[in-house]
């Protein structure tokens, strides 16, 4: 975004408010490419006997501590399965995470939609962040986020995102100093500006909004993990709250109060404070809590971790393994994400890449810029044109080209010709100018995948074409 | 007509299965989501069986949410909201199905009251129920709880979406002891869905 809005004033009035509410809109997107990004860094599903293997072999070349090679199996044993529960899981949360993102910048641009004079259109297509490390619209003074894989340090940077409290000036490890409120906090001014300002006449409850159940669902196949009994657990439950048709005052604050209890977990005003947990310590260490208390989940039933303390669980998780590992060891850099977390570059542009693989990444590129020329499609029209873009395009797309692509491509490693070392490819969730062409962006995604096919059709083959073929043509 | 009937052992990650030596019929009579679910004689993918919901496998094939081409070719779970969930080879049109064709005897719902639940079981219970309105007989199933997923592999068949890992295994590195694990799963798992198949059809009616 141009000059955000905490760059130009400090409240949001009705004067600003279209621009505050855009400035939400895009603080949901920009975290989408970042939670996706680390998501496929995971191996969900690896290999147990292969890791069991090389664990076991790894533990005898570095250990200190003089145990037997029984001790060694034992252990080696009994990690792989941890790894075979936790590396799913951690994969299963993130998606949940980045599945209520989505329903974030949908909920955001149904108030947006809604506010009649004071909200329009929202604008989703070419918000994506340009520059990497990105800093969320608004957060003053700034915190770098980056796409980078699976590490302590990324999960420090989510827990910064999703933080229900405001982040201490000195709490980023020798980054640029943040003062900043919470994106609890941003949402709060704007519902103080409609509470105090707008009443329900102010509000167009016939301009398209997304408010079909079946556009949104809590849980799917990715959202879930299995226990060590091969249980399903699921990322989200059913009561988290899902699409809000916003008709006025109270249903826009309820959207607003669904967002911030999903990203921050159930709050509860105590003399004029918000009461929750405070794990982000000035000094920039993460307090791991024992056990996650009520305020810790953002649904009745309690069944649902706010989006910081799934991310806390993940983090909590890999910081005590590894040091019961290290223990055991007796070493002092033993990292059992090494074994499920592939080692994708940070911030990395198409065109780092090869050729044949910048041709796959660019259409991958496409295929998440139209997402949001569909979504932008979805708030221009209603009824059956809406569903049919959503469901037979949004979908298809979501599940069927950008999952399906962006898993193949962070399994694509190449020879670095300066360096001779393999290294790795993601898709990097850029988006695509298709103001490049006067051909419709569709035309222009098919002919992206003509040619990626050409390039790599172990990536890009003929049932992904089909597929393209059958989305929806919708317009810039 | 070759009867194979419920094996477990045959459920799954290691467990074993026979494949079938019969062709697919060329031009299938009806379109249907899954074994068991045929409407008719000769209905099914091999175009032999002898009676309603007694047919092998599924006559028409899709791999996901949204890509069914007509009315009742939907699978669910794994995808899709509460209400699609409930709709298993039931679904009022084309696109509008919930996850693919053929449906696994080890796919489970994933939103709503049913949630882990057997698909296939309910499926199965929504096409009996619709045989009984117009006054049909059906026959039991190949196999009691659906197709095991190994048994459509085996059959040239495979299971659907998602990356989140096998829908019914174990975490044993041992073959055999995981088999045996992974069928002990899947009988558990079959038949709590079956216990609790008559409330699962409750929640199925309800819109909450």
């Amino acid at each position: 975004m141009e000059g955000t809005l905490f760059k130009l004033v400090d409240e949001v009035t009705p004067s600003n408010l279209k621009q505050a509410m855009q400035q939400a809109i895009e603080i949901e997107i920009a975290t989408i490419p970042v939670y996706l990004y680390t998501y496929y860094s995971i191996t969900r599903v690896p290999d147990q006997g292969a890791i069991e293997k090389q664990i076991f072999t790894d533990f005898k070349a570095i250990q200190q501590s003089g145990k037997t090679d029984d001790e060694l199996q034992k252990m080696a044993a009994a990690l792989a399965l941890d790894i075979m529960v936790f590396a799913n899981k951690a994969g299963a949360l993130i998606m949940s995470v980045a599945v209520e993102e989505m329903l974030h910048m949908s909920l955001s641009s149904n108030i947006k939609n809604a506010l009649g004079n004071y909200g329009g259109l929202p604008e989703l297509v070419g918000k994506t962040p340009k520059v990497w490390p990105a800093y969320l619209p608004g957060h003053q003074p700034p915190f770098p986020i980056n796409r980078a894989k699976l590490t302590l340090d990324q999960l420090y940077t989510f827990l910064l995102i999703e933080s229900p409290l405001p982040v201490q000036p000195d709490l980023t490890r020798g980054r640029a100093a943040i003062s900043y409120d919470t994106i609890g906090d941003y949402y709060q001014k704007i519902i103080d500006c409609i509470r105090d300002n707008l009443t329900d006449r102010d509000f167009n409850p016939d301009a398209p909004q997304l408010i079909n159940s079946k556009f949104y669902s809590q849980n799917n196949v990715d959202t879930i993990y299995y226990d060590k009994q091969h249980k399903p657990k699921f990322g989200n439950e059913d009561d988290s709250g899902g699409l809000v048709h916003v008709w006025g005052v109270d249903s826009a604050i309820h959207a607003m109060d669904e967002i911030v209890e999903q990203g921050e977990g159930a709050s509860k005003i105590m003399d004029g404070h918000k009461i929750v947990g405070d794990h982000l310590t000035p000094d920039g260490k993460v307090v791991c809590p024992l056990d996650f208390d009520p305020l810790s989940y953002d649904d009745p039933s309690k069944g649902e971790l706010s989006h910081f303390d799934k991310f806390l669980e993940i983090y909590c998780t890999i910081h005590r393994k590894n040091h019961e590992l290290n223990n055991f060891l007796g070493t002092t850099s033993f990292d059992f994400s090494t074994y499920f977390v592939k080692d994708l570059p940070t911030n990395p542009s198409t065109t780092d890449y090869p050729e044949n693989i910048q041709k796959v990444c660019t259409l991958n590129n496409a295929i998440y810029t139209y997402l949001f020329v569909m979504a932008e499609g979805c708030y221009k029209k209603k009824g059956h044109t809406q569903f049919e873009i959503f469901m037979f395009g949004i979908h298809k797309t979501m599940i069927w080209l950008l999952n399906v692509i962006s898993e193949s491509m962070a399994d694509i490693t190449y020879k670095d010709p300066a360096t001779g070392t393999e290294k790795c490819v993601s898709a990097t969730f850029e988006d695509y100018d298709f103001c490049v062409s006067e051909a419709s962006p569709k035309d222009q995604i098919i002919a992206l995948a003509e040619i990626a096919m050409k390039a790599d059709n172990s990536v890009i083959n003929q049932g992904i074409l089909d597929i393209i073929h059958d989305l929806p043509d919708v317009a810039l | 007509m070759e009867n194979l009937k419920y094996n477990q052992e045959a459920n799954g990650c290691g467990g074993s299965s026979t494949p079938s030596k019969k062709k697919d019929i060329a031009v299938p009579l009806e379109l249907h989501a899954c074994m068991g679910l045929n409407a008719c004689k000769g209905h099914d993918r091999y175009g032999d069986n002898d009676c309603a919901g007694s047919g092998y496998c599924s006559t028409q094939v899709h791999y996901c949410h949204t890509m069914n081409n007509c009315r009742g070719q939907g699978g669910c779970g794994l995808y899709g909201d509460t209400e699609e969930q409930c709709t298993p080879g039931a679904n009022d049109c084309a696109w509008q199905g919930s996850c693919g064709t053929p449906i696994p005897a080890e796919r489970f719902v994933t939103q709503g009251k049913n949630k882990g639940r057997s698909v296939w079981q309910i499926a199965r219970k929504l096409f009996e129920n619709r045989m009984n309105d117009a006054n049909r007989n059906v026959k039991e199933a190949p196999f009691a709880y659906g197709p095991p997923i190994k048994w459509l592999e085996n059959n040239g068949r495979s299971e659907s979406c998602g990356y989140s890992g096998h829908k019914n295994c174990a975490f044993i590195v041992n073959p055999e002891d995981r088999a045996k694990a992974q069928a002990k799963h899947s009988k558990e798992f079959s038949e709590e869905s079956h216990r609790l198949l008559d409330d699962s059809m409750k929640n199925c009616g309800c819109k909450d």
